[in-house]
């Protein structure tokens, strides 16, 4: 479903992605772990083409990221993304954040569109906020409404680029509820994320990255337990003592 | 020192003068606000051409004065065969001076929206144009309404600009007047009543337009 090969990219004269090999099948939960700035983000971007790649090979849904002649907003409408910030749209109710990209990206009609979004609205437990603002929401209420937004195009994939980090730890729990709901339901997701218990519980497999490489991808049980790689062992090592 | 008989004398004159300064205003408020959002857009597109033509435009016309950019319509234009009368030279004058001032503004408007807004709609399919139609504007209009009341009312005054070239706006007549009358102190001090009639409503409606969105978050 998502396969990088050779992938490697650049910011300027900065290597920030090298020779990325990744397979992605569908229905698996991914996640990316790693340290800061090791490109688990960047990585994550260049699924939906935030990023592009400067050499090798990206295929997601059978579409060519690097090809020309690819519409690169037809890929995007099979992907909701979840952001670290939320980054829904403050002018906008809830209701409106959700349905936006249905009617004007997908073409579906607003009544029906809006009948979707309520179901996503319940789905994470907060149908009640569909005509508040987003600043009238705790940020574990507009995490959700954001995850309610990328389910409502009824996406193939889900990706969420640190969905918990910009959250006050009482309000993740409620965030990584519904991504566990998710996972169960079958959909394809790759998580980057520093939340250890979720890698753990719902992962299918584990990637971790440093410095722009993945040194490693295993079952979670494996990773967490024996991790093969050193840089690995060391990062899960400092994990532990706090 | 006012004579009030040069208002009850001259009325009809004023009032002629104010009809056209408030229709140059409008036409060239509506007209400056429509072009300034499409050479901002221009000016931030992802197209390398439409960046440049963008930038030259605002560079020029921002930086010489209104009057010459009135007589580039006024004067200039004749040469090449296209004759305009005062009001329409000085109401594009005016249109064309002021849009690269919103412009301006709008630029720094839609740069000062968070890049995450646009990458959310632009992740969800949404094309650039949607994406900054339903996203980017809306929110960029927000944060520019200030500046833009702001170049609305220089506007308004600046339409003065129009008496030099004929333009049969509210200064042409005030000369008029004081051509008339060789009353010179009350003939402007009536002129400048009836600028103050029509920007100070302008001042308080945008004043209260603020805070109005300043409480919708």
């Amino acid at each position: 479903m998502i396969t990088f090969r050779g992938v490697h990219k650049y910011f300027g004269t900065f290597h920030v992605l090298k020779d990325i090999h990744l397979q992605i099948e569908s229905g698996e939960v991914v996640v990316v772990v790693g340290p800061s700035g090791s490109g688990k983000s960047t990585m994550l971007r260049c699924i939906n083409r935030l990023e592009t790649i400067t050499e090798g090979t990206l295929t997601v849904n059978g579409y060519d990221l690097t090809a020309k002649s690819t519409d690169i907003n037809l890929v995007r409408r099979d992907i909701g993304m979840v952001f670290q910030h939320f980054n829904l749209y403050p002018h906008m109710k809830v209701i409106d954040n959700i349905t936006l990209a249905p009617i004007h990206a997908l073409g579906v009609p607003a009544k029906e569109a809006k009948e979707t979004a309520m179901l996503y609205l319940e789905k994470v437990g907060i149908p009640e906020k569909a005509d508040r603002y987003p600043s009238e929401l705790s940020g574990g209420q507009q995490q959700r409404v954001a995850i309610a937004r990328g389910l409502a195009l009824k996406p193939k994939i889900m990706l969420f680029d640190e969905p918990t980090s910009a959250l006050d730890p009482e309000m993740i729990g409620e965030v990584l509820d519904v991504m566990k709901t998710l996972a169960r339901e079958g959909m394809t997701m790759v998580v980057v994320t520093h939340e250890m218990g979720f890698a753990k519980e719902v992962a299918d497999r584990v990637a971790f990255m440093d410095e722009g490489r993945i040194v490693e991808q295993a079952e979670p049980r494996q990773f967490f337990e024996q991790p093969a790689a050193e840089r690995a062992q060391l990062f899960l090592s400092r994990l532990l003592r706090h | 020192m006012i004579d009030w008989t040069i208002l009850t004398d001259n009325w009809e004159l004023y009032l002629e003068g104010i009809r056209n300064t408030v229709l140059a205003s409008l036409l060239a408020l509506v007209g400056s606000f429509v072009l300034g959002i499409v050479i901002a857009v221009f000016r931030i597109a992802p197209i390398r051409i439409l960046n440049v033509i963008g930038a030259a435009y605002v560079e020029f016309f921002r930086n010489i004065p209104l009057l010459l950019v009135v007589y580039l319509f006024f004067l200039g234009l004749p040469v090449l065969g296209l004759v305009f009368n005062g009001f329409i030279s000085g109401t594009l004058g005016l249109m064309i001076y002021t849009s690269s001032y919103i412009a301006e503004a709008i630029r720094a408007g839609i740069q000062a929206v968070p890049i995450g807004q646009k990458e959310a709609a632009r992740a969800s399919g949404l094309t650039y144009i949607q994406a900054m139609r339903h996203v980017v504007l809306p929110q960029a209009l927000k944060i520019v309404i200030p500046p833009i009341c702001n170049q609305f009312l220089n506007l308004v005054k600046n339409s003065s600009i129009l008496g030099v070239v004929a333009g049969m706006d509210l200064m042409y007549f005030g000369d008029i007047v004081n051509a008339d009358t060789y009353d010179t102190v009350s003939s402007y001090a009536f002129v400048s009543l009836f600028y103050l009639v029509l920007t100070i409503p302008l001042s308080l409606a945008s004043r209260s337009l603020e805070r109005r969105l300043a409480r919708s978050g």
